[in-house]
């Protein structure tokens, strides 16, 4: 009981309490001040999806419909057709992000090292529209990881 | 009966069975890759090897025959090991583009080679890499990939009988590939590319448009030609991607022509409206289905009340099924009570010989028809027959058709002259002495002699009721035109027959009718009546009428001249049955819905305005056929065959005519790559064919200064027509032929089928 009015009329607990603080205000923050700070990513990360190209820019894609047959949630849309030299043509490929589940397996599936699962993560938008992203998307995205030495 | 044993299984198979047959009534699998159910066994692949107890050598399952008590291991180490080693070889060189090969997916090398669970080839891999070629415009091929088979060549030779491709060189130089190189000179059937089993033959108008595990397969029957084959319509997502066959199924046994193959790009075409369209004016005004039903319904209505029921007509065309062609007569006897229904179609000559008969005679004629253009499947059939070493075959055309390798007498002559030759022949089935006697007495000791003829020429009919008058157990097989040209006949369309061929009163020619301004309204089913060349000069007639309606998959030249039109279903889009021009019914089903209604719908929406119930489901239908239509009483719907009357009914005799005074004969060719107005909007077939071409021979192309590809005028009276030529020494000299049923050609057909003409060279 004594130590209870001894606590009571002293504060203790908020000392206490005040003493973490203190200690804390002296030790290296853990928060990351997003989005004014990037947070960091590890190895493993899977996030928006890039397409690498050969060395004339051009996709390396070849329209095999791998991926779209693997993928879990049915998000990559592909159209192909026979180009003018009966050449195999990628009319479309699309993936809808906001069906995306980020499995990788697309990835896993591709014979021709053309889809991989880039780093990013910031596509938040306020409507849906600009979630299916197309080719031209996936490419520029790779440009991106190259220029900030980010591929793999 | 002989007793073999498989793999422990005992099966009783009949004697000169080969040891892969009999496996397959033991229900034992061996893995083939050479072997094609239609082709003669040729053992090259050597996947099928067998231990043979007893034998020291293993044998190829495929061209091994059976004998007594033999006992058959399929299944061993030792075989697998060895299996496995073949794979692996053809692997050396086999490229490994499956991504990108459109056979992947469905390649019997890539399914063996999982079978066998090949991950790493242990010889040095040199994949083959030399270009694709391109210059076949149905065909790609990619030499590369070919594992040498050779199925392709055996199919191309043993059933086609074109001989377009074979094995070019020796040993590991082996490709296959045409004589010296030359470009490929063929029918375009793709028979070759079915068979490959890898993806060296690929077909160029799916190439790389889906891939096969997206795709849905629907079985159902081809709508261009009266062959009635068995097709398996691939698709995904209401489009049509890809016609393919089954060897087990339907009368065509795996063999398809160029049309139904390739021709299917026109179910997808863009060119195709969705909403129908109502005169204002002269302006067409896009409305929806019902705006259109509702102005035929008023104006309809308005024609019956002022000019009487007779003043309607309606013209069905053989694109519609048996269900749609009978609620069609329906509509018009019971609901606008007209007796005014026609179709371009004979009653002529109706069904009588079947594949089989074809196939199994021992004695054919065809007379005057180039059937393996205008019937290709019935084509193979009569080339089977005429392969045989004891069989006769004799054509009588105008000009060597691919019939000429496997006929025993090919007889050509000029149009004028065709028909009294053949009088001769009918002279020497009389007993008459003269050229013919030999043949004349071939035909007539036959067991099952067999006739092939064009049945739209009265007198071809004419002559094929001659020739069934001396030779009494003949079978006729009238090479009907389009997919359901005796279904229609048989549900009544046709002026003065109700179903089933039972006569009825007759309502006004169509021709006299529309003349003399008795029809006041028309009502066209499918039917383009701007590229008949009967009709050709009452087109503009057509204006005046109060009210013209035409349903047609595409806004075709006769619908341009309509006051309603409305877009209709393709045979891949609709439900119902054919009757083919053996006379069987065959059901076919819905593959993909495009957004257009069938005739059907149209049919039966319309009669509801008018307050009359028509049933929709095609079972009730079927059912209303089965009581109202004596011949298909008790029809089986896939694949029964209906008997017929009569084979063929004409009336006195018809003299053959040809007008004009001109130098040439000019006579009607049968289309290449096309079945009528219909298949002319299929891109891929087009780009082989795609305008009225003249056939002449090099001697007169000489005279006149032409080559290919220039163009000549056709002189006949007062009237000229320009034309492109095509040199080819498969034409008589002084002959020419050009193809009906284009709209360029029907003004100059409307004078007559055979025509003497001028030709001019035009600069």
């Amino acid at each position: 009981m004594a130590r209870n009015i001894f606590d009571y009329v002293f504060f203790t607990e908020i000392m206490q309490g005040l003493g973490v603080t203190l200690k804390h205000m002296f030790k290296k923050p853990v928060t990351y001040k997003y989005p004014f700070e990037a947070t960091p990513i590890f190895e493993r990360f899977r996030g928006v999806h890039y397409m690498k190209t050969d060395e004339q820019g051009k996709p390396k894609c070849v329209g095999c419909y791998l991926c779209e047959r693997v993928c879990p949630s049915e998000c990559i849309h592909i159209e192909t057709d026979a180009g003018p030299n009966g050449e195999r043509l990628i009319r479309k490929y699309e993936i809808e992000l906001d069906r995306c589940i980020y499995c990788g397996f697309c990835e896993e599936a591709c014979p021709v090292d053309a889809i991989h699962m880039g780093r990013s993560y910031d596509v938040v938008r306020p409507t849906r529209d600009g979630y299916r992203v197309n080719i031209k998307f996936l490419v520029k995205k790779y440009k991106e990881y190259i220029e900030e030495g980010k591929g793999e | 009966m002989l007793t073999v044993k498989i793999d422990g299984i005992e099966v009783k198979v009949e004697p000169g069975t080969t040891i892969l047959e009999a496996a397959e009534k033991a229900g034992v699998y061996i893995p083939i890759m050479c072997h094609h159910k239609n082709l003669n066994p040729f053992g090259a692949c050597r996947v099928c090897l067998v231990e043979v107890k007893g034998s020291p050598k293993l044998m190829t399952a495929c061209t091994t025959p059976v004998t007594d008590n033999m006992e058959v291991i399929t299944n061993s180490e030792k075989l697998k090991r060895i299996r496995k080693t073949l794979i692996e070889l053809l692997l050396i060189n086999h490229p490994l583009d499956c991504p990108v090969c459109d056979k992947g997916g469905e390649c019997l090398l890539q399914d063996l080679t999982y079978e066998f669970g090949i991950t790493k080839v242990r010889f040095d891999e040199k994949p083959n890499n030399s270009p694709v070629d391109h210059t076949n415009p149905f065909i790609e091929r990619d030499i590369d990939r070919c594992v040498l088979c050779g199925k392709c060549v055996r199919i191309c030779d043993e059933i086609v009988n074109v001989e377009a491709i074979s094995f070019i060189n020796r040993g590991v130089e082996t490709y296959i590939g045409t004589a010296f190189d030359q470009p490929w000179n063929c029918e375009y059937c793709g028979q070759c590319m079915s068979v490959c089993p890898v993806g060296s033959l690929n077909n160029r108008v799916y190439l790389f448009k889906n891939r096969p595990w997206h795709l849905e397969h629907t079985e159902s029957i081809c709508g261009y030609c009266s062959c009635g084959c068995t097709v398996i319509i691939d698709h995904e997502n209401n489009e049509v991607y890809r016609i393919k066959e089954d060897v087990y199924k339907g009368v065509n046994k795996g063999l398809l022509c160029a049309k139904g193959r390739f021709g299917y790009e026109l179910i997808n075409s863009t060119q195709r409206p969705v909403t129908a369209k109502v005169k204002d004016g002269n302006e067409f005004k896009d409305v929806d289905f019902d705006g259109a039903l509702n102005t035929i319904y008023e104006k309809l209505s308005a024609v019956i009340s002022k000019y009487g029921n007779d003043s309607v007509a309606f013209v069905i065309s053989p694109r519609l099924t048996n269900e749609e062609a009978f609620l069609a007569q329906k509509f018009a006897r019971e609901v606008v009570k007209t007796n005014n229904i026609y179709s371009l179609e004979t009653i002529n000559a109706l069904p009588d010989g079947t594949y089989n008969d074809v196939e199994s005679s021992n004695a054919l004629i065809v007379f005057n028809i180039d059937v393996t253009e205008s019937n290709p499947v019935l084509g193979y059939s009569v080339r089977v027959a005429g392969r045989r070493e004891e069989s006769n075959l004799y054509v009588f055309y105008p000009n060597y058709t691919p019939l000429k390798r496997v006929a025993t007498e090919f007889y050509v002559y000029k149009p004028s002259e065709l028909y009294n030759e053949f009088e001769l022949f009918l002279k020497a089935l009389d007993g008459e002495n003269n050229k013919y006697s030999e043949a004349a007495d071939n035909f007539k000791n036959d067991d099952k002699p067999v006739f092939v003829f064009n049945p739209y020429n009265p007198k071809d009919v004419e002559i094929a009721k001659k020739v069934l008058d001396k030779v009494s157990n003949v079978k006729l097989v009238p090479a009907k035109a389009k997919n359901n040209s005796q279904g229609i006949v048989d549900m009544g369309c046709f002026n003065g027959m109700n179903p089933g061929l039972v006569e009825t009163d007759k309502g006004v020619e169509l021709r006299e009718g529309i003349e003399a301004d008795k029809i006041k309204a028309l009502i066209v089913l499918g039917e383009n009546l701007a590229v008949r060349s009967e009709y050709f000069d009452i087109l503009n007639l057509l204006n005046d009428l109060e009210l013209f309606v035409v349903t047609d998959p595409f806004f075709s030249e006769t619908a341009e001249l309509s006051n309603v039109y409305i877009p209709v279903a393709t045979f891949a889009e609709k439900d119902g049955s054919f009757t083919n021009f053996e006379g069987r019914v065959q059901s076919l089903h819905k593959a993909v819905d495009k957004g257009v209604k069938t005739d059907k719908d149209v049919i039966v929406e319309l009669a509801k305005k008018f307050g009359t119930t028509l049933p929709y489901e095609t079972d009730k239908i079927r059912e209303m056929i089965e009581v109202e239509n004596p011949l298909y009483i008790g029809v089986d719907w896939n694949g029964g065959i209906v008997s017929y009357p009569y084979k063929v009914k004409i009336d006195g005799d018809v003299k053959f005519e040809i007008k004009g005074s001109g130098k040439y004969e000019l006579y009607p060719a049968y289309l290449r790559l096309h079945s009528g107005s219909y298949t002319r909007r299929s891109y891929d077939l087009s780009k082989v064919y795609g305008e009225p071409i003249i056939e002449i021979n090099p001697e007169d192309a000489k005279e006149l200064n032409v080559k290919d590809n220039d163009y000549l005028t056709i002189k006949i009276g007062n009237d000229s027509y320009k034309y492109r030529v095509k040199v080819d020494k498969k034409i008589l000299q002084g002959a020419i032929s050009l193809p009906k049923d284009f709209k360029e050609t029907a003004p100059l057909f409307y004078e007559g089928s055979y025509l003497k003409v001028d030709l001019i060279k035009h600069i």
